[in-house]
């Protein structure tokens, strides 16, 4: 990793001071509206010189932004290899969910669901091990306790671990951040009122919930119960991601180059989406990448309590539930689906990661 | 800043009866009761149960009575745990939840942020990339597959520790769920500080303090730590308040008895006060923390301001 | 790029190296048996029951683990045997029947006593019974107590009718508002005479006047035979009169009762209506140490009910003085082998021996300590690190099942549990008989068993070979051929008369279990079953308990959902039961006369082979009719190291403490599973 200079530690002296915080989403000038939006922070003496910045920069940013933003940081992402390390397996492993098992029925005949009727093959083997104790390719991973084919439960787990995992962290991001951007920047009691709305939802008992979630829609299909606890899972996942993303937006209003936003009239959920969340978007894709580990446990806990996914659908949470059982005998049924799933958490940090550093507004140079 | 924490302090009242009220009418809409039970029960034995815990009453009588328990902060006997007061049950269990909890949280803040500092100071380096791999392994590693590993590990290859149950507040019972629970957080808490850290680095007053020529140190840790660490301590809110009311997985899997494993059980059971009883702590614990995090905010960024 | 090559490198060592660890742990140490095998220092047993226990009140809990629990602190009139769990004597010495096993007299010990020394008497039990079937404890098992004459009236809360000239009674005989209800018709024609005799327990309504008891009838011929043991009462003149007819207490269930009935309407003018009170149920002290219980029909089997918690004797001065916080250490009085010390919940219960117990010198352990715990992985990790002398039954994973079977510290028994699936009878296509044994034939019950491992394949509704001389009926085989053709007779066939599964409403049958690994794995075998055996794919639907109880106790489930019934007593009638319209317990839906007729016949049969055969004509009829799926009776899977003696695998899965003690000498431990035959 060394060939990749890094640009903090060869930045000290701050020449680039003269670059404002702003993003390069930064607007035209619109003619101040309301330049002040009755806060007393306004009056700090920061104001001027985070004025001056905005707009020496303004028109020159814009010229560049908009069109190569976003090629902008795919060059960026592309360079950084450990990213597209991440990139690559979380696409194999996505495409193998959603195909693997199907070639598995075709080559094999094993099914996440296929448990023999005969009683020998009704037992664990281990991997790449025929009933007769010779190598055989039949199961790569083993079988489990009932003699179903682990690779395919593990494929197949993985369209709804990965599922599960991308549908709470769009809920967590779009509702997350937008709903603790906004209360950090709005007024005191707008704040506080929609913060206490999140205090609440914390407090409310998560399962209870559940329990009359999936009690009032029992009448629906295996898929229908899935989606409900999608739902259940994204609904709670953006309530930290609402605090972290407030508390830097505190942190970042009384900041120069918001200030002069503001002072120049932005619209507020310009100034909020443009600038702030920009800004504050490190933390925002590290916590993302943070829910999706926690909300694929949530999965598995729920399932083990029975809210979860409906047996014989199975979860890399599940799995790794189950393989816990039988660790000390049987330990490929904990290791394929933990590794799978290690794995596929590990790329996905390392393309969050890159995806930061591409994104980040200020690391944009060159 | 005082006005303000008076304000918040008075808010908690109506705020834990609105928890208190939604959960209490999810119990309702929950379906069956705590009496339910594999074999169905006689009609005459049902109407005698309803009848002995008002059950039978008007809904707006029995939702009275909860406000009322929870307005006296007396919650009642537990319906699960005949002939134990809900309070009594919060006063047991409170501690082993909030000693596990504590301790769990303290080491992950220690060698989180340590982690988090280091790893960013030292971006893109092999150090900072272990330790970054290592977190997104302790998060990636359920804590219902890391407790159960270790176990087998210390308990039952070695035998150094024991597998299970409480010990007392200080005892070799409570190294392996302490460091189980504290792994997650710990990652999450190195993970949150580099990307909260590589943030402010970038930031001008700390441009402005390298250019000024402090010495790294002090630009590191009284100027860049206060902003860096904001993720961090917006985190700590909810995580230690959810910490001490309890985590149930790893109660159940060293058999703990704290509050968490209640609850999920009371949830489980239908045990209408012990759930209020719990909620009501919970929310009155999230909404203090919340205003601890606050506090702290301000304290740390001197431009939040309230 | 380097790094994540080091990352694989690492993950695949870990992924290589644990197998090597998990190999070594699972064949280190004692390969006789499962994990440590050092026995603790004194005579303390620590054993686990399973959760935390929500009462250790003997009238309130209804699961097994409480009951193990309760078995350890309180006596009722008899104990299960630790072997065979038949009834052996108790606080009761000894006890006689009257002819027709309607009427109990139990002889109490003399030597028995309080854990604060107050001597046991008939009043303590005459308390203890009134208590637990009293409306105010609604206690969720007081059915089992129904038996007791007027004891199921005062426990709903019914009513007598009086007429305020004569004072006298409505006789059942002349009204009956259920047909099915069974009553012991077989006291001898009476004359009304007043009696002055004083009894201990008077009941209220015998002590006035114009009551209507006071019978003088010909006493059961077992006392006369007896030296007169127990002697005549005017209660026992009151209880053994015609059985008073008893409405309804509650207004709306009265007036819907007497719309049905015009007769009975018209009887009722003018009459007074008088509550049944505690004071009237069958349960009488004769004398300081002699209790007679006196019932409201033939029941040979009650006597096996008497070791249930329900009917084990509670100190009324600790009830009296401290309400529900009785059962609290410091407060609590016990009557068994062991007295509570603490009671740390979710920790540690630990009772210690009491030297003032009738039968002290018997008891070998000095402690015993409860340990609640809740993942079956932690039992075993706990066991096995020698921190647990013995568990429960059911706790070992199945899948270790092959592995842990081999060591001799494994308890493989039979156990009178069964599990089984309800199937709901009143939604289609369930209604049809033939769809039901259809779906049953096409189960392999043979491979359902060797998946389990630790039980045995089922077709009846009573588990196998658990009941000596009972001639259990056997139902159908596995046959998917057959189950074919039945569906297709019941209309699911092409046009050539095939079965056709396309036909079939696949969408109006689950498979609904209560959340649990065990019952998953079923769940997932029967659907894999009938999608190989009928080209059915039936979802499956799981659940937390609470929500399942109450779909399935309303109905409101479709196709099958799962059940499992340990039994209460040993006798097959504690699972025939629960398709007993009387006393109802499934959740299927299903009620037949026919079955109730010959059950009501059986427990009116005193010869027990008999009995026995018309029990099992009835399970016949059950099965033939097919309201539930039967799979598997369980056997006992548990473990308890070789040094802890005198602690069996049980049919019902219980413990009489008092025998079991810790052999210290490991030339006399347990190899294998201990000798059960006497």
């Amino acid at each position: 990793m060394k060939d990749e200079p890094s640009p903090i530690q060869t930045n000290e002296v701050g020449l680039d001071k003269l670059k404002p915080a702003l993003t390069s989403l930064g607007t035209p000038p619109e003619p101040p509206v309301r330049a002040r939006r009755g806060n007393t922070i306004h009056t700090t003496s920061e104001l001027a010189i985070g004025e001056g910045d905005v707009y020496s920069n303004e028109a020159e940013i814009e010229a560049v932004a908009g069109k190569s933003l976003w090629r902008d940081a795919w060059r960026r992402l592309r360079r950084n290899r450990l990213a597209v390390f991440g990139m690559v397996f979380l696409l194999v492993i996505a495409c193998a969910s959603l195909v693997g098992p199907l070639i598995i029925k075709a080559t094999t005949g094993y099914t996440h669901d296929y448990i023999p009727s005969e009683a020998s093959l009704i037992k664990s083997f281990p991997p790449f091990t025929d009933t007769d104790g010779s190598f055989s390719w039949k199961h790569p991973m083993g079988t489990d306790t009932t003699g179903r084919d682990i690779l395919a439960r593990v494929l197949f787990g993985g369209r709804v671990s990965l599922t599960v995992g991308i549908i709470s962290t769009i809920v967590s991001l779009i509702i997350g951040v937008s709903y603790g951007a906004t209360a950090g920047y709005l007024d005191g009691r707008t704040d506080d009122v929609m913060m206490r709305i999140v205090d609440v939802l914390y407090a409310i008992p998560y399962m209870m919930v559940v329990i009359v979630l999936l009690a009032m829609f029992s009448g629906q299909t295996p898929h229908g119960r899935l989606l409900l606890l999608f739902l259940a899972l994204g609904a709670v996942s953006w309530l930290t991601m609402a605090r972290i993303v407030r508390g830097q937006v505190l942190s970042l209003k009384n900041q120069e180059f918001i200030l002069a936003a503001r002072a120049t009239g932005v619209s507020p959920t310009k100034i909020i989406f443009r600038h702030l969340v920009p800004n504050a978007l490190s933390p925002v894709i590290v916590y993302a990448t943070l829910t999706v580990p926690q909300v694929m446990l949530q999965e598995a806990f729920l399932s083990f309590l029975g809210f979860g996914v409906q047996a014989p659908l199975t979860s890399w949470g599940s799995l790794a539930f189950e393989g816990i059982q039988n660790m000390a005998i049987f330990p490929w049924q904990l290791i394929f689906p933990s590794v799978t799933m290690a794995l596929t958490l590990l790329s996905l940090n390392f393309l969050g990661d890159g995806l930061r550093d591409a994104l980040d507004p200020q690391m944009r140079r060159g | 800043m005082l006005s303000f924490i008076i304000r918040r302090m008075i808010i908690v009242v109506p705020m834990v009866l609105l928890v208190v009220t939604i959960t209490w009418v999810l119990i309702r809409l929950a379906p069956g009761n705590f009496y339910t039970g594999e074999r169905r029960l006689p009609a005459a034995i049902e109407k005698n149960i309803r009848e002995k815990y008002g059950l039978d009453k008007p809904w707006y009588v029995q939702y009275g009575k909860m406000m009322g328990n929870t307005l006296r902060g007396d919650f009642g006997d537990s319906l699960q745990y005949r002939g134990q007061s809900v309070n009594q049950i919060l006063l047991r269990t409170l501690p082993v939840s909030a000693t596990l909890g504590l301790l769990a949280y303290l080491s992950a803040l220690i060698v989180g942020v340590s982690a988090g500092m280091l790893a960013a100071m030292k971006q893109n380096t092999t150090l900072d990339h272990a330790s970054m791999a290592l977190a997104i392994l302790g998060i990636s590693l359920p804590n219902f597959v890391l407790g159960p590993v270790l176990v087998l590990l210390f308990s039952l290859t070695l035998y150094w520790l024991p597998p299970a149950r409480w010990g007392g507040f200080l005892s070799w019972n409570l190294v392996l769920p302490v460091v189980t629970l504290s792994v997650a957080y710990m990652a999450y808490i190195a993970r949150l500080t580099r990307a909260g850290m590589l943030e402010v680095l970038r930031a001008d007053y700390i441009r402005t303090a390298r250019a000024k020529g402090l010495p790294e140190r002090q630009v590191i840790f009284r100027h860049a730590s206060r902003g860096g660490l904001l993720p961090v301590v917006s985190y700590t809110g909810p995580a230690l308040a959810f910490l001490i009311t309890g985590t149930v997985v790893i109660e159940r899997i060293f058999a703990l008895p704290g509050l968490g494993n209640y609850f999920i059980n009371a949830n489980l059971n239908r045990d209408e006060p012990l759930i209020i009883g719990i909620v009501a702590f919970m929310s009155i614990t999230i909404l203090i923390f919340n205003l601890l995090v606050d506090i702290a905010y301000a304290y740390i960024d001197p431009r939040i301001r309230y | 790029m380097k790094l994540a090559v080091n990352w694989f490198r690492f993950i695949a060592t870990l992924a290589i190296l644990s197998p090597l660890v998990a190999c070594s742990v699972s064949q280190a140490g004692n390969v006789e048996f499962f994990g440590k095998t050092e026995p603790p220092k004194g005579r303390i047993l620590r054993y686990t029951s399973g959760a935390e226990p929500g009462s250790i009140d003997p009238h309130i809990p209804t699961n097994q683990l409480e009951h193990r629990i309760i078995m350890a602190l309180f006596e009722g009139l008899v104990e299960y045997h630790p072997k065979t769990m038949k009834p052996i004597p108790a606080i009761a010495e000894r006890w006689e029947a009257n002819k027709d096993h309607s009427e109990f007299v139990f002889h109490l010990r003399r030597n028995a006593r309080w854990s604060d020394n107050d001597p046991i008497t008939a009043d303590d039990f005459v308390y203890s019974f009134r208590r637990a079937i009293s409306p105010q404890l609604a206690a969720r098992n007081a059915s089992f107590a129904y038996y007791i004459k007027y004891a199921q009236s005062y426990n709903e809360g019914g009513v007598f009718v009086r007429d305020p000239a004569t004072g006298e009674f409505l006789l059942e005989e002349d009204f009956s508002l259920d047909s099915a209800k069974t009553v012991a018709k077989t006291e001898a024609p009476v004359q009304h005479k007043q009696s002055d005799t004083p009894s201990i327990a008077l009941p209220s309504e015998a002590s006035s006047p114009s009551a209507h008891c006071g019978l003088q009838q010909p006493r059961p011929a077992l006392y006369d035979a007896e030296n007169a043991i127990a002697i005549d009462t005017s209660f026992h003149r009151f209880i053994r009169s015609p059985t008073r007819f008893v409405l309804p207490g509650a207004e709306q269930a009265r007036a819907k009762a007497l719309e049905s009935n015009p007769g009975l309407k018209a009887a009722l003018s003018g009459k007074e209506l008088v509550p049944v009170k505690a004071e009237d149920i069958g349960v009488e002290a004769v004398d300081e140490y002699t209790l007679r219980i006196t019932l409201t029909q033939t029941a040979p089997f009650f006597i096996e009910m008497l070791p249930l918690h329900l009917f084990r004797v509670v100190p009324r001065k600790a009830i009296e003085k401290h309400g529900a916080a009785w059962t609290q250490p410091g407060k609590i009085v016990s009557c068994g082998p062991f007295k509570l010390q603490t009671w740390k919940p979710y920790n540690e219960l630990t009772v210690v021996r009491d030297p003032l117990y009738w039968d002290a010198a018997i008891v070998k352990l000095d402690q015993i300590s409860f340990f609640p715990l809740e993942e079956n992985m932690t039992i075993m990790n706990l066991y096995k690190a020698g921190e647990l002398d013995a568990v429960y039954n059911h706790t070992v994973p199945y899948g270790w099942i092959d592995q842990i079977r081999t060591l001799k510290d494994y308890m493989d028994a039979p156990e009178a549990a069964i599990a089984y699936y309800w199937i709901n009878t009143t939604k289609p296509p369930m209604t049809d008989k033939r769809v039901r044994k259809a779906f049953n034939m096409a189960i392999d019950k043979d491979a359902l068993a060797a998946l389990r491992r630790t039980s045995k394949p089922l077709t009846a509704f009573t588990p196998e070979g658990i009941f000596p001389g009972y001639p259990q009926p056997k139902g159908d085989k596995f046959d998917p051929k057959r189950a074919s053709h039945l569906l297709a007779d019941a209309g699911y066939r092409d046009n050539e008369g095939n079965f056709d599964p396309e036909k079939f409403p696949t969408d109006q049958v689950e498979l609904t279990y209560n959340t649990n690994p065990n019952n998953r794995v079923i769940a997932e075998f029967l659907q894999a079953q009938w999608k190989q055996n009928l080209q059915i794919t039936v979802t499956i639907k799981n659940m937390e308990n609470s929500t399942f109880d109450a779909l399935r106790n309303r109905l409101d489930y479709k196709g099958f959902a799962r059940g499992s019934y340990g039994a209460d007593y040993m006798d097959p009638f504690t699972f025939l039961t629960l398709f007993h319209t009387p006393n109802n317990g499934s959740g299927t839906g299903w009620t037949d006369p026919k079955y109730d007729q010959i059950i009501d016949e059986a427990n009116r049969t005193l010869d027990p082979r008999r009995r026995y055969e018309l029990l099992a004509e009835a399970e016949a009829y059950l099965i033939e009719e097919q309201p539930m799926l039967p799979l598997q009776s369980e056997r006992t899977n548990w473990m308890k190291k070789p040094y802890v003696k005198g602690l069996y695998p049980t049919l019902g899965a219980m413990h009489a403490w008092k025998f079991v003690y810790i052999e210290h000498d490991p030339a006399k431990w347990d190899r294998g599973m201990p000798q059960m035959t006497e």
